[in-house]
């Protein structure tokens, strides 16, 4: 096909340049610091993460737990502030989540160990978003004699920062928070970390 | 009204005193506008507009205000009960918030430290290009008092052939 | 039984097939293409359409397969295991291909290579020309490379695990409104078919005809695809309000950026491209806009589809990332380098003569847009930076954006309201303050009336203000183009381009309106009692349940201001188990009222939670929306004589006829009779 400009001479540049009074060309300097640019957000893609971790920091480590004031299923007051003394765990729990139900076996061990112990843990399981019939029903169905806490206006599960569950938390005889576990837990980790603790307050 | 009429008063209506006018209206207007008053804020109003600054903490992208997530549902009551308290500002809401759950649910990064880098960047970004069209025109200032080159020329003697080709392909 | 598994089997076989067939022909296509252009081989490069056609077949057949698989229930493939459900209606079943990364990949493909169909047949006699030629090797490259992907990381015709009979069907949200029909395709035909002018950019590049042809030969595809594409986002902003049930159209979420950042450049281009086609300049700046609208197609799909950015739209994370930010630095290195290798032919000749010119006008719209792209796009990967620099996770979320767009939105409307008056080359302060009249008392008209129905704040009523500005501007150029050549007037990229405007306008006043002055309220509903809020009154019918083969759930139905009944409900999906509010809207012309049931109600129940949102202006968007179409359309007929592209051109000379004497028509008018510089 005739085409006048589709065959490409390169003609020497410099000629254009020379007969223009053309200021000093800036163009390349803009093209590498965009290249620069790209590079770098390239470099950043590559190494990005793909996986969400989540973390078990949270700034109540090391402080007096929030106040948790509420009842039980049965009808029974419970305030935290009152349980200064003895060792704590809060196990938050919903019966729809799967981790929370295959944790309850363990659960159930721990408590069962730690109510035999004279200065044993007290366990306690918070109700995370889920209508008391269906709590209910899973104690009912699965066993497990301890005190669960309600937590209708989700007070508890705010002050404490808990997203997701199952999420388990140690305090100590002081009411200090010690420590957070996220997700699901055993009783060897539980009484483990508890040792660990005991022995080194 | 015939049109020599019609266009001798548009005309002169379009002299300053028009503009003037218009901008005095204009003035005015807007200063009714924002110091009026938005009527109070209900307490309704309030958590939404404090839930819209949080993420929620477990969802992809969602805002509390949005998310029906239980965190979200959670948080969303929380907000509630400080509001209606009514002793903590929406900031202290949001860092009591950002304190429990981390820095993830916030929406809107800090102005401090590393994370400024997302306000500053794009005023920076603004200013550079704002100040590469100011050369930009200085540059094209400089090369409009100048003559066409050869190199020009061909370009236009090129263009015009293409011309009629381009007529045929589009006939065709 | 074995039946069942052998039509399994088919299936997957077929469209693997298929797929394979279609990625052999791309690559043919692309090969005997160049070797076409390096011989010199005109019948070799005529005979490429077949390839074309090859290609095209392939893709529709992979999809129609997938199709027959959703319908027939085919178990045996994986992803109809994923999307497939034996009790989902038949829409969303057809529509359950996009609901997940492989259908959407495939639905991508389908487009793709009906572009790549609609290039070689609208360029059958010039298949010879280099630039053609290398523009259908672009496709055909780009086509290889989703061809490899649905045979590989996004392969959607995998077998699943044996014995399955059954699946969840589609995400919840994905099958309850018919604007899951039409969302999908229409976004894509936008998002995808930037890829034609990307391909007569690289071809203008690799043949060094960098000249003004090849954008009259893809102006329309430009167009075309723009037009699509805003039709899709705003669609989607639809969808959102009708489904999601928090009552917004637009959240910011990294998806939805990815479908704006696109739009943002595109806009850019469709706008500073009538700089090059006018005076012949901003070559390289028009190539690295079509050139960055193409590649942050490509990014925004990394971004989103590889699990490295969180999304409510995001599908499951596959392996796909790797290809496809490959692909993004594929696409970089070659057009960086050609823009490069071509820097000497790229000068331009010409200036810009004043910053007060419609040229200079094109350029700060380019510049308002290009940062805000920047903007967008920072704000989006900024996490991912704060992540890989300082091992933190941050959120950057609407009111980020939502505060950086104000200053962004405003400018641009000052700017829509100026540019269209300004003239080519320079304009005067007289020519200004004459064009300008009109339209700056619609501005403070504007203004005035929002006031008067008690309208407060300042950035809203600045926006009205310019909105009305920027609408009179528009306006005045259809008035006088239409009294000028009557109905014709409105035909053609000028006339067509400010209705687009009206409808940006319509839109932009519309969003302003919906998001600074919407009200809501928690209100407890009592039967029989009917309660008041925002000048409506709403009273609750009753809390009924309801089932279906495949939810179940509660809806409370609610008659507003004594009329009809409004029933909005929460949906539980058997499949899926979680609550999906469904929204109840009363659409009016001034107001929606946006009723959502909160958590908490319950059947039989004499009394419901129910959140109440009194909209303004929604309507508009949806209208603005229509109007940017039907002056895209319009757009893209060309006037009544056609500029040729490298015809001279200067400012009009002002018309006998023209009422307002020293006052020509609007500029840039495809059939304005015009004067031709000695």
């Amino acid at each position: 096909m005739p085409d006048s400009v589709s065959d490409p001479a390169p003609e020497p540049e410099v000629l254009a340049d020379g007969a223009a009074p053309s200021p000093r060309r800036v163009a390349p300097f803009v093209v590498a610091a965009i290249a620069v640019v790209i590079a770098g957000l390239f470099w950043i893609l590559i190494g990005a993460n793909t996986s969400e971790s989540d973390t078990a920091d949270s700034p109540l480590l090391g402080r007096p737990a929030p106040v948790v004031k509420t009842t039980t299923l049965d009808g029974q007051p419970f305030d935290l502030q009152r349980r200064k003394g003895s060792w704590v765990v809060l196990n938050f729990f919903n019966s729809t989540c799967v981790p929370c139900v295959q944790e309850h076996g363990e659960l159930a061990k721990f408590a069962q160990e730690q109510s035999q112990l004279g200065d044993g843990a007290e366990f306690y399981t918070v109700v995370w978003d889920d209508n008391r019939g269906a709590v209910e029903k899973f104690f009912a169905d699965n066993g497990g004699s301890w005190p669960v806490l309600t937590d209708d206006d989700a007070s508890i599960s705010v002050a404490f920062g808990v997203a997701k569950v199952p999420e388990t938390w140690v305090i100590d005889p002081y009411g200090v928070v010690v420590y957070r576990l996220i997700s699901g837990t055993t009783d060897d980790q539980l009484t483990r970390l508890i040792t660990q603790a005991k022995a080194g307050s | 009204m015939s049109r020599p009429t019609t266009r001798a008063l548009n005309a002169s209506l379009k002299r300053w005193p028009g503009w003037l006018l218009l901008v005095a209206v204009v003035v005015v207007a807007l200063a009714i506008g924002a110091t009026r008053s938005s009527g109070p804020m209900t307490d309704g109003d309030r958590i939404d507009s404090i839930a819209q600054r949080l993420a929620c903490p477990t969802c992809d992208g969602e805002s509390v205000y949005e998310s029906q997530a239980s965190a979200a549902r959670g948080i969303k009551q929380q907000i509630k009960r400080f509001v209606e308290e009514g002793t903590s500002t929406d900031g202290q809401i949001i860092q009591y918030i950002q304190t429990q759950f981390g820095t993830k649910t916030l929406l809107v990064p800090n102005a401090s430290g590393f994370d400024a880098l997302v306000w500053a960047l794009p005023a920076f970004a603004l200013v550079v290009s704002i100040a590469g069209l100011t050369v930009a025109f200085r540059r094209w200032k400089l090369a409009s008092d100048t003559v066409p080159t050869d190199d020009d020329r061909a370009m236009v003697a090129a263009a015009l052939a293409l011309e009629g080709e381009l007529e045929q392909a589009d006939g065709s | 039984m074995y039946a069942v598994q052998l039509a399994a089997g088919i299936n997957g076989t077929l469209g693997r097939s298929v797929l394979l067939i279609g990625l052999v022909c791309a690559t043919f296509g692309a090969l005997a293409t160049v070797y076409g252009i390096r011989t010199n081989d005109e019948r070799l490069l005529r005979s490429t359409r077949r390839y074309a056609w090859g290609v095209a077949a392939a893709g529709v057949g992979a999809f129609l397969v997938m199709e027959r698989a959703l319908i027939q229930r085919d178990w045996s493939l994986k992803y109809v295991q994923q999307v497939g459900s034996a009790d989902t209606p038949f829409l969303f079943n057809v529509t359950a291909i996009w609901s997940a990364l492989e259908g959407s990949i495939l639905l991508w493909l389908v487009v793709l290579v009906g572009y790549t169909a609609v290039i070689a047949h609208r360029f059958r006699r010039r298949l010879s020309d280099p630039l053609v030629a290398w523009a259908l090797v672009v496709m055909f490259v780009v086509c290889m490379f989703f061809f490899v992907l649905t045979l590989g990381p996004a392969d959607a015709f995998t077998a699943g695990a044996l014995g399955v009979t059954s699946g969840p069907g589609p995400n919840p949200l994905l099958q309850n409104h018919i604007l899951v029909l039409f969302h999908p395709p229409i976004l894509y035909l936008g998002y995808v078919g930037m890829t034609v002018p990307f391909a007569f950019a690289i071809a203008a590049l690799i043949t060094g005809r960098v000249g003004e042809r090849w954008l009259s030969e893809t102006r329309r595809f430009a167009l075309f695809a723009w037009g699509f594409l805003t039709v899709g986002i705003i669609l989607g902003g639809w969808w959102s309000y009708e489904v999601l049930g928090w009552s917004g159209v637009w959240g910011w979420d990294p998806v939805e950026n990815a479908s704006l950042l696109p739009w943002l450049t595109g806009t850019a281009y469709i706008h500073s491209v009538l700089v090059q086609e006018r005076r012949g300049m901003l070559r390289v700046w028009n190539l690295t806009l079509l050139v960055s609208t193409f590649a942050l197609t490509i990014l925004g799909t990394f971004l989103t589809r590889s699990g490295v950015i969180k999304s409510v739209h995001a599908f499951s994370n596959g392996s796909i990332g790797p290809y496809l930010l490959g692909f993004f630095g594929l696409i970089m290195v070659v057009s960086l380098g050609l823009i490069a290798w071509r820097g000497d032919r790229l000068r331009s000749p010409g200036a810009i003569d004043s910053p007060l010119s419609r040229e200079g006008a094109f350029l700060a719209n380019n510049v308002l847009f290009t940062v805000f792209a920047f903007v967008v796009l920072l704000g989006t990967v900024f996490p991912l930076i704060v992540e890989a620099l300082q091992n933190r996770t941050i959120k950057v979320g609407a009111p980020y954006f939502e505060r950086l767009s104000i200053p962004f939105g405003i400018t641009l409307l000052f700017l829509m309201a100026v540019a269209p008056v300004l003239p080519w080359r320079k304009a005067s302060a007289e020519l200004l303050r004459d064009r300008l009249f009109w339209p700056a008392w619609g501005g403070a008209l504007a203004i005035i009336v929002p006031l008067v129905f008690g309208a407060h704040g300042l950035a809203p009523l600045l926006a009205f203000g310019l909105g009305g500005f920027a609408a009179g501007a528009a306006l005045r150029q259809l008035v006088l183009a239409t009294r000028r050549q009557g109905w014709r007037g409105l035909v053609g990229r000028a006339n067509g381009g400010m209705i687009v405007h009206i409808g940006v306008i319509v839109v932009a006043v519309a969003l302003v309106a919906s998001t600074s002055y919407t009200h809501s309220s928690r209100l407890i509903l009592e039967i029989g009692k009917p309660a008041t809020y925002g000048g409506h009154t709403f009273e609750l019918v009753e809390v009924q349940s309801f089932t279906t083969a495949r939810s179940n759930g509660i809806k409370a139905p609610i008659r507003i201001d004594g009329g009809k009944a409004y029933a909005p409900a929460i949906t539980k999906f058997t499949n899926f188990g979680t609550n999906i509010p469904t929204p109840s809207v009363r659409s009016g012309v001034l107001n929606d009222i946006y009723l959502t049931l909160e958590s908490g109600a319950k059947a039989g129940a004499t009394s419901a939670p129910v959140k109440v949102f009194i909209k303004p202006l929604i309507i508009w968007l949806w209208i603005g929306g229509a109007l940017m179409v039907f002056g895209t359309l319009l757009s893209a007929f060309p006037g009544r004589r056609r500029r040729l592209p490298t015809q001279p051109t200067s400012a009009p000379v002002p018309l006998d006829d023209d009422p307002d004497p020293d006052n020509p028509d609007g500029p840039d008018n495809d059939t304005t009779r015009e004067t031709v510089d000695a």
